[in-house]
């Protein structure tokens, strides 16, 4: 039982280094960006191909965090020219990006699904709570909590991040004052993407690296983007902590009902509080 | 493909040459097998061609799969000179994809567009299911090389569909026998995916395992190609105070749930049993150490001894850069065996003719998996108990123990 409290924990910190890239670019940037589940399949495979030693684990996570970094800025262009239409039309777009860089990394790695060795002095177990847990899930909690409180001070407490959160506020002043905007979207979307590669390579270890992986884990993201509030890191926080442990503590208590406990809770939310759970009052709830 | 050559002036002259050489072939032929008949149909025993539909998957979850399949067929005519008795062998190649919305078009299209004798292949239950009308209505035969859904040649059994694989029961029930005359009569806890070969194995295991004076601790279901993480599952067979696990999992599935066996310590305290694909084909290698001791039923292994087996495995390491056969190369390559058979005694190529054929081989006694026979159209086969260990640094399943002839479940 507590056991899965504490993999609720993992999960959900995994969940939220995915998720908040999504709400940050859907929420701030007001762009649907359904190639976020291929951008983490995409640092899974680099885990995959690289992972091993501790070298090969760092260099996967900065070879991930560039091409996550180039790929954002790549996305924000591709999206630019349909700034001024609905989210359809940019839902579609990304959604065939996410169809052609899917089919590149069959191409590029194969079609055989793939295990991720966690670095080495995390790949073995530990006793906690009395039950052996996988030390690399252990430091994951660390991680992601750390990772957690960067993205918040980043965006509430310094100056690039109240750049970002005016544009989203008036985009036209903020361009009177002097600021390209279109810079601060290419940004916004980049960082965006390096989390979702990173959390691909974090997350190796866990989900391995597989063809379909990127659609289950876009569903996932967007279930806690809806739980938590577009646009918001703590709602992200949130919705990725209560997702993990609906998807633990749910599956362990209801095993009949596994198929549904998810998408039970995110019904639940969109009834009660349509605008997730510290979205603001309907703000960018459109 | 990507180096696939430009068509140079010598290859041009080497094409040239090759045409001219043709008509000398086919006079050759002509004295020999009673000439070429073009398309088949026509042959009737006497040489001729015979066109067979390859459908497999080449795209999609089961691609690995597809390739395994395409080349235990292929092997197989490389080895008899593409040719069943007189007749030669044209393939045709299909997708089967992921499902029956590619897989049913599919076979329909090697039927209708490319007007095949035979089809071979399908890895999806649901696919084979669905094209049990096309089929009748065609009169033309297929031979399905993985699916193993019950009702394929129980509930729906058809003459015109034929199976050289398994059934999910058949392996299941083999282990129920097995675990229950072994020390597990109570304790085992049941675990596998919510669809509908995780179900069949489940009962197919239950029926044979209390048959034999056993009693299930506990069964859970797990949302089937969702399921990324097992730790709450895990835990409730912990909780269950389980002795041992029996599981059916196969592809990526197969690796998270190993895996996670071992990271969450049940490995060492409760020992794992599982049908086959558990650890066959390449998800061995990405379970790694993590599946060492795991032991499972199959009809096939590439350790099995014997002298078929031995020579097929070296052929196939030889053909295909040093990587070893899977039961589903067996399965394909003794679909092209027993079409090979029926033909020496078919009177047509016909769907109606070669089902009479079919089940007039008796025994194939040159099978790598040992010999076996048709028994309501599927194999009744030996099946095998195997342990995973590590032989010279390579995971393999090693043979514990033949567990002899098992048929198709009952109903």
């Amino acid at each position: 039982m507590l056991v899965s409290v504490l993999n609720g924990f993992a999960i959900g910190f995994l969940l939220f280094i995915l998720a908040v890239g999504l709400s940050l670019v859907f929420g701030m940037m007001d762009v649907l960006n359904l190639a976020h589940g291929a951008l983490f399949l995409g640092g899974a495979y680099l885990g995959a191909a690289l992972a091993g030693s501790w070298g090969g684990f760092l260099a996967a996570l900065a070879v991930a965090a560039v091409a996550g970094l180039a790929a954002g800025a790549l996305l924000s262009l591709m999206t630019e020219p349909l700034r001024n239409r609905s989210h359809l039309d940019q839902a579609l777009l990304t959604l065939g990006v996410a169809f052609v860089a899917a089919e590149a990394l069959i191409i590029v790695f194969g079609d055989d699904p793939l295990s991720v060795p966690a670095p080495p002095g995390l790949d073995g177990s530990v006793t906690v709570l009395g039950a052996t847990y996988p030390t690399y899930r252990l430091v994951l909690i660390g991680v992601g909590a750390v990772l957690a409180i960067v993205v918040h001070v980043v965006v509430e407490r310094t100056r690039i991040g109240a750049l970002v959160r005016a544009t989203v506020a008036d985009r036209e002043m903020v361009a009177a004052l002097g600021v390209d905007n279109r810079l601060v979207k290419v940004v916004v979307f980049g960082v965006g993407s390096l989390l979702a590669t990173t959390a691909g390579v974090l997350g190796g270890p866990i989900y391995g690296a597989r063809p379909g992986l990127d659609a289950t884990v876009l569903i996932l993201a967007l279930v806690v983007v809806v739980i938590g509030g577009l646009g918001s890191v703590r709602g992200a926080l949130l919705g990725a902590l209560i997702i993990g442990q609906v998807d633990t503590l749910g599956r362990l208590l209801l095993p009949e009902l596994a198929s549904f406990v998810l998408f039970a809770a995110l019904a639940l939310v969109l009834v009660l509080r349509p605008q997730g759970i510290l979205g603001g009052a309907g703000a960018r709830a459109r | 493909m990507a180096d696939q050559p430009i068509l140079t002036r010598r290859r041009l002259l080497s094409l040239f040459g090759a045409a001219a050489t043709l008509p000398v072939l086919s006079a050759c032929g002509s004295s020999v097998g009673g000439g070429d008949t073009g398309s088949g149909g026509s042959g009737g025993g006497g040489g001729g061609t015979v066109k067979v539909g390859l459908v497999v998957p080449q795209s999609g979850v089961y691609a690995a799969l597809g390739t395994d399949l395409q080349r235990g067929w292929e092997l197989w005519l490389q080895q008899n000179g593409g040719k069943f008795g007189d007749y030669t062998v044209e393939t045709v190649i299909a997708d089967e994809g992921e499902g029956p919305p590619t897989g049913v078009p599919a076979v329909q299209k090697v039927l209708q567009s490319d007007g095949v004798d035979v089809v071979v292949g399908l890895v999806n239950s649901a696919t084979a299911l669905g094209v049990k009308d096309t089929l009748t209505e065609a009169k033309k035969l297929l031979i399905v090389t993985n699916a193993g859904a019950e009702d394929v040649t129980r509930a729906q059994r058809t003459p015109y569909i034929w199976r050289s694989s398994f059934t999910n029961g058949q392996i299941a029930a083999a282990m129920g026998t097995h675990l229950a005359s072994s020390g597990f009569k109570d304790g085992v806890y049941l675990i596998a995916p919510d669809y509908a070969a995780g179900k069949e194995v489940i009962a197919g295991f239950t029926s044979a395992f209390e048959a034999g004076g056993g009693t299930v601790l506990a069964s859970a279901t797990t949302p089937f190609g969702t399921t990324t993480d097992y730790q709450p599952f895990l835990t409730g067979i912990q909780q269950a105070g389980a002795k041992a696990t029996f599981c059916f999992y196969s592809g990526a599935e197969a690796i998270a749930f190993v895996k996670q066996y071992q990271q969450f310590g049940l490995s060492s305290t409760i020992p794992l049993y599982g049908s086959g694909f558990l650890t066959e084909g390449s998800v061995l290698k990405q379970q790694a150490d993590a599946a060492l001791g795991v032991q499972t039923t199959l009809h096939y292994s590439d350790q099995i001894d014997n002298p078929a087996n031995k020579a097929f495995v070296e052929a196939y390491k030889g053909a295909y850069g040093g990587e070893s056969p899977s039961c589903f190369s067996v399965q394909s390559y003794d679909a092209a065996n027993v079409l090979n058979r029926a033909l020496a005694s078919a009177t047509a190529l016909d769907g109606d003719a070669l089902s009479t054929a079919l089940g007039g081989i008796g025994t194939v006694d040159d099978s790598p998996r040992g010999p076996w026979e048709f028994e309501n159209q599927t194999p009744k086969q030996n099946i095998y108990l195997r342990k995973v260990e590590n032989v010279e640094g390579v995971l393999v399943n090693a043979i514990v123990q033949d567990l002899g002839p098992q048929s198709q479940p009952a109903a």
